[in-house]
Parts: C-alpha cells; structure tokens; sequence
C-alpha cells in the first residue's frame, strides 16, 4: 500500500469538502457545540445550585449545643509519651503519641495520639484519632474518626465531606466523555457515505479507477478524508471542553478534574477507533449501493457498537476506568481490522462502474 | 503495442463484444466506429483494466490485461477520457489536473509545465482556478482530455474526444492529438465523428458487438466499393452511354448531366483506354476525376451489411 496515493485522494476530497460550507460548517460546530456549550449547560447551573463547601461530618459525629468558649485552659504538669493506656483517667497532662482506651481525660493536650471509647472533658487536642469518644468543651484541630458525641466543643476534622459538586461530577464527566465518542462515530457518516457512491454519481470514479491507485489505497484515502476533519475538530472540541471544564470546576474542588488517564485514552484511542468503524462501515456501504439516499440510511445503523457503550455507561452496568477503555478499544480495533479487510475483498471495480444508477 | 486476441464481454445474456482481435501497432491513431452499445466503451473499459473480458485476451506491450500484477503497471501506462468528463466541479481547473497526475508520479516541477502547457493550449489558463461547475461542456471535455493526458502516458484511450466541443476546439483536440502522435503516442479513439476519424485516425475497426472490419479508412473504402471514374465533358451524345459500356474496361455506366460515370477495376490502367477512345469519338474532356467514398459511405454499408 502506498500511502502516498491515499492520501493525495484524501486531500483531493479534503478540498472538495472546504468548498461545501455546510459539510465543513457542520463537522467544525458539532464540536464546538460539545466542547463548549454543553459543558456550560451542564456544568454552570449545577455549580450554581451547589453550595460552595459543606464540611464533613465524620461517620456518626453528633454536635450538640455551641462552643462558648467558657472551658477552662488545661493546666499541664507532665507529659506521657509512646505509651498506651486503658481504664484511665487523666488529669492535666500532655499526651503525645499515647494509644488510650476507655479513658477519661480530663484538661488534656493530646497530640499524635488514638483515642477509644472514650470521655474527653475541657481538653486541647490535635492531629489525633478519635473513635467512640464523647467530647466536651474541647478544641481540636486536624482530627480523624468515627462515632464522635461533641458538646460544646470545637473540632476541625482533616476530612471533609465531598461537596455536591464532587459527587455530581463524575456522572457529568462521564456523560460528556461518552459524546466525545458518540459525536466522531456519527459526524463522519453523512461524507463517509457519500465518498464512493458520490464519486459514482458524479461520474468521476471511472477517471479515478482508471489511474494506478490500488483498492486498498482508495479506501485509504477515502477513510481519511472522513476521519482527519472529524478528529482533529474533536480533539480541538476535546481540549476546550477540558479548560472550560477545569476553569468551571478548580474553585470548588481545589484541584483540575481533567484530564485523568480515562479521558485521555479516551479520547486518543476509542474516539478514533469509534470514528474509523463508522467511516469503515459508511464507505463499504458506499462502495455497494448506487444511491447516496441508501448510503447514508444504511450507514446509520454503524453507530450501535458506540451506542451500546454509552447506554451501559450511563445506566451504570459499565463503570469507565481505563482497564474498560482499552477493553472497548481492543473491541473496536478488531471490528476496525475486520471492516476494511472485508470492504477492501468486496470492493469491486467492475461491479462499480457496470451499476450505474 | 496492444494487442487483442478474441476478447469477449458478456454481462449476464448480454453479449457487449465478441471475440475482438486487433493489433495497434505503437504511434498510431486507431479508431473504434460502431453504433450506440456496440460495444466500444466496453471494450475500452477493458483495455484500461476497469472491468475483466470474460474470454479471450489482450495485452498491452508486455502485460496482460486482467492479470493483477499487471493491471496497476497497465493503469500507469495509459490516460482514460471516459464518456462523461467526471471532473471535480467544486474545484478548479489547475487543481483537476494536480491530482491527477500525482497519482502517477508527476514531479511537481514536470506537473506544473504539463498542466501550464496543457491549459494555456485549451485557452484555459486564464480560468485555471475557477470552479469546473461553472463551465461549459466544450470546457470540460477539454479539461479532461488534459487529465488524460497531464501524465504524459504512451497509451491513450479516448471515448468521444471532441464530442461536445465547438469547430473550434475540436480542431484545438484533433491537431493536438496528431501532435502527440507525432511523438511517439499511440490513440485508441472511440467516436461517432466519423469525419474526424477519416481525418486523424490511420486504422479504423467497426464493430457491432463483434468486430466486423479493421483496415486503413481509404483502404476500407476500395474493398467495399467499386472504384469510380467520373469524367466531365462539354455535351454527352444520346448514343455515348450505350457506346461506352461496350468497352471491357467498363462494368457500369451512368450519366448526369454533362458527367459521365464509369465503375471500372483498375483506373491507373483504365483511364488512358477510356480516353483515347473519347478523343476518337471527337467528344472534348473538361476534367477526369476518381470519385471517393467516405468513411461514412463504408461505415453505413458495413453496419447495413450486418444488419442484414
């Protein structure tokens, strides 16, 4: 195969398509519109309603009345380091690095340590972990844990519960992700189906076949002046919607969402290869009928494989990582291979020509 | 050279040619004459390896048509004008022409002179980036017939080369034509013109789903028709017409007004007889002339012959 020949056909028939405002119109703005519009429908509203930060509630903390400020400042007279205690109560120490169990602290700093089952009275506790403790006019910052009863007392947890906005994105995402696939695997059909049987009707397929260009390189050509303008406007689509996505979404998360390694094999590996099976499948059709009306309805049909993906995304029976797009990937290569060995044993010269309309 | 040897096409119980044999010999002009569906295109389809023959067989210099590894190196030997120009109406003249020839290796440099060449010689240049939509069909046909031959190729088949143009431009093609001719290229032209193909082709086969007679036009015209004498004289005796016929040099004898007919085999050895014995009777000879048939004389009985 000489790529040479596919692609100046592809360029020949890239040309032809920038003459047609509406064709080159509609494969740059479907993009755009995914890129860009859809993002902000979707995104911008959601952040809108969303409340800005909502702090965690450890599992089972329970804060009853307020912090007044009245506890008395813990008055220290020795320290107990890298010890661990059970059945104790505690007086007017310093903790650190200390493992307590049904203890009772009462005016306490405790540091680095683990509490359990525990009562904590008019203490100062920091980076520690607390489970099944009941906490009272205390102040603790950096904490962790589970089961905690908190009465007027001030506690900052490490953790904080996922915002709204956390929790709605990565439905969203997906959503958005699966239209970066579905959009390059339909917006080819209508030039894909087009290609051969257009030639055909516009009657320049006979100079065309007559010129030393093999089956496999006209296929070639005329696969990749479908799959260039398609990709290349998806991948621009693709790179807006990430920094429209990133810009929406950095103030609420503190960190960029996009692109995770699902995105970008995404959309470096499965859109193309979504992309190719329907121009495979458009232009062997095309190579077959005699009308491009037929073409393009047949061609319809090439978007099920894409189809099927999305529908098991969004109703959740397919969770996307990167393990399942190179699964759908390698599905969709093998289709691909099987497309255009297929088109390229059934494309028959004699058998264009001969069939007129 | 291209040579066909029994060359068959059926489409299912249609026969479009049978059993076609020719040889073209290199930098002739050979021409295909024949009715609507006698076959021509086809078998110019199958000489350009666009459709296979379904017998017989047929080579260009050392390839055969229809062998696989041999197609490609046929296609790249030869420049096809189809029936209908096919041309890319979105795009212009000189962009037509570009692809056309980089599918055949065409330096850009070469590709580049050919096509200025070519246009400029068509009285297109000017419009070379103009869409071809919107010109006229003599504009087409001639774009195509530069596609035809923008990669300078050894073999050309063109399928009605002037149809469509006006006087003008089909002059343009024709003298274009013996002009490449007179480099070394060979033309398997199909066409209708028959004026044309008397003019510029040095062969002419008729067919009519079958090959039905090949041969130089002239020659063509003297194996079908007995040769003429007319002769021209300043009154024609009531009795010279039966007179005359008496000669055995003489097969038929008609008169028309002053002119005298006379079918005879031979007139270089005839003519002299004749008119000595005109110079006897005192009768004065204005002119002598050979009455010619024209290609489509010979065309119209042969396709009549057959029909019979």
């Amino acid at each position: 195969m000489r790529w040479k020949n596919a692609w100046i056909l592809a360029r020949k028939d890239i040309d032809e398509f920038k003459k047609q405002k509406l064709v080159i119109g509609s494969i740059i703005a479907m993009p755009l519109v995914l890129g860009i519009v859809l993002p902000l429908v979707m995104f911008v509203p959601a952040i809108a309603m969303a409340p800005l930060e909502d702090t965690w509630d450890i599992n089972g903390l329970l804060e009853i009345g307020d912090f007044e400020g009245d506890h008395l400042d813990p008055w220290t007279n020795q320290t107990l380091q890298n010890i661990s205690l059970n059945s104790t109560v505690i007086y007017y120490t310093v903790l650190k690095n200390v493992d307590l169990h049904d203890c009772v602290l009462v005016s306490c700093i405790v540091e680095n340590s683990t509490l359990s089952n525990s009562t904590i009275l008019n203490n100062i506790i920091e980076h520690s972990q607390l489970n099944n403790v009941f906490v009272s006019h205390s102040e603790g910052i950096e904490l962790d844990g589970k089961n905690i009863l908190s009465v007027n007392s001030d506690l900052a947890f490490t953790k904080t519960k996922e915002s709204e906005a956390a929790a709605f994105l990565p439905m969203a995402l997906n959503t958005v992700l699966m239209l970066f696939i579905i959009v390059p695997a339909t917006l080819p059909t209508v030039i894909a189906s087009y290609s051969i049987v257009g030639e055909k009707n516009n009657r320049s397929l006979e100079p065309l076949l007559a010129t030393p260009i093999t089956d496999g390189e006209l296929l070639a050509g005329k696969i990749l002046s479908s799959f260039l303008p398609t990709m290349i406007s998806t991948i621009f689509a693709f790179v807006l919607s990430v920094i429209l996505i990133d810009t929406i979404f950095f103030t609420q998360l503190g960190y960029l969402p996009l692109p995770t390694l699902t995105w970008i094999l995404s959309i470096l590996l499965l859109a193309p290869l979504a992309c190719l099976m329907s121009i495979l499948a458009c232009v062997l059709v095309s190579s077959k009928v005699t009308d491009v009306r037929a073409a393009q309805q047949v061609g319809g049909f090439v978007i099920m494989p894409v189809i099927v993906l999305m529908l098991g995304v969004v109703s959740g029976f397919i969770l996307l990582s990167p393990l399942t797009i190179l699964i759908f990937a390698g599905i969709y290569c093998c289709i691909d291979l099987g497309l255009f060995y297929f088109a390229r044993a059934i494309f028959n010269r004699e058998d264009i020509l001969v069939k007129w309309t | 050279m291209i040579v066909c040897e029994d060359l068959s096409k059926h489409f299912g119980n249609i026969k479009a040619i049978e059993e076609f044999t020719i040889k073209i010999p290199d930098g002739q002009i050979f021409g295909l004459l024949g009715p609507n569906g006698s076959g021509k295109t086809t078998t110019m389809r199958m000489l350009s390896c666009l459709i296979n023959a379904t017998s017989g067989k047929a080579f260009i210099d050392e390839y055969e048509i229809g062998r696989k590894n041999d197609n490609q190196k046929i296609r790249s030997m030869i420049g096809l004008l189809p029936e209908v120009p096919g041309l890319y109406e979105t795009l212009g003249a000189y962009k037509n022409l570009d692809y056309y020839a980089q599918f055949y290796n065409v330096p850009k440099n070469k590709r580049e002179k050919n096509i200025r060449n070519m246009l400029t010689n068509l009285d297109l240049w000017e419009r070379r980036n103009d869409p071809v939509g919107g010109f006229s069909k003599g504009m087409k046909q001639k774009i195509a017939i530069a596609r035809a031959m923008v990669h300078e190729p050894k073999y050309m088949f063109l399928d009605e080369p002037t149809a469509g143009l006006d006087p003008e431009a089909a002059k343009t093609i024709r003298e274009y034509i013996l002009d490449l001719k007179s480099k070394g290229r060979t033309f398997l032209i199909n066409t209708h013109n028959l004026a044309e193909a008397e003019r510029v082709c040095d062969t002419v086969a008729v067919v009519k789903n079958k090959l039905i007679k090949v041969g130089n036009p002239k020659e063509l015209a003297r194996g079908l028709f007995t040769r003429t004498v007319c002769v021209t004289l300043d009154y024609i005796p009531s009795s010279l017409v039966k007179n005359i016929s008496m000669l055995d040099v003489v097969s038929q004898v008609h008169a028309d007004g002053n002119k005298l007919f006379l079918n005879v085999n031979d007139p270089e050895t005839d003519n002299p007889k004749i008119i000595s014995w005109l110079i006897k009777k005192k009768l004065n000879v204005q002119f002598l002339s050979e009455e010619e048939y024209s290609l489509e004389d010979v065309y119209l009985k042969l396709i009549g012959e057959d029909d019979q």
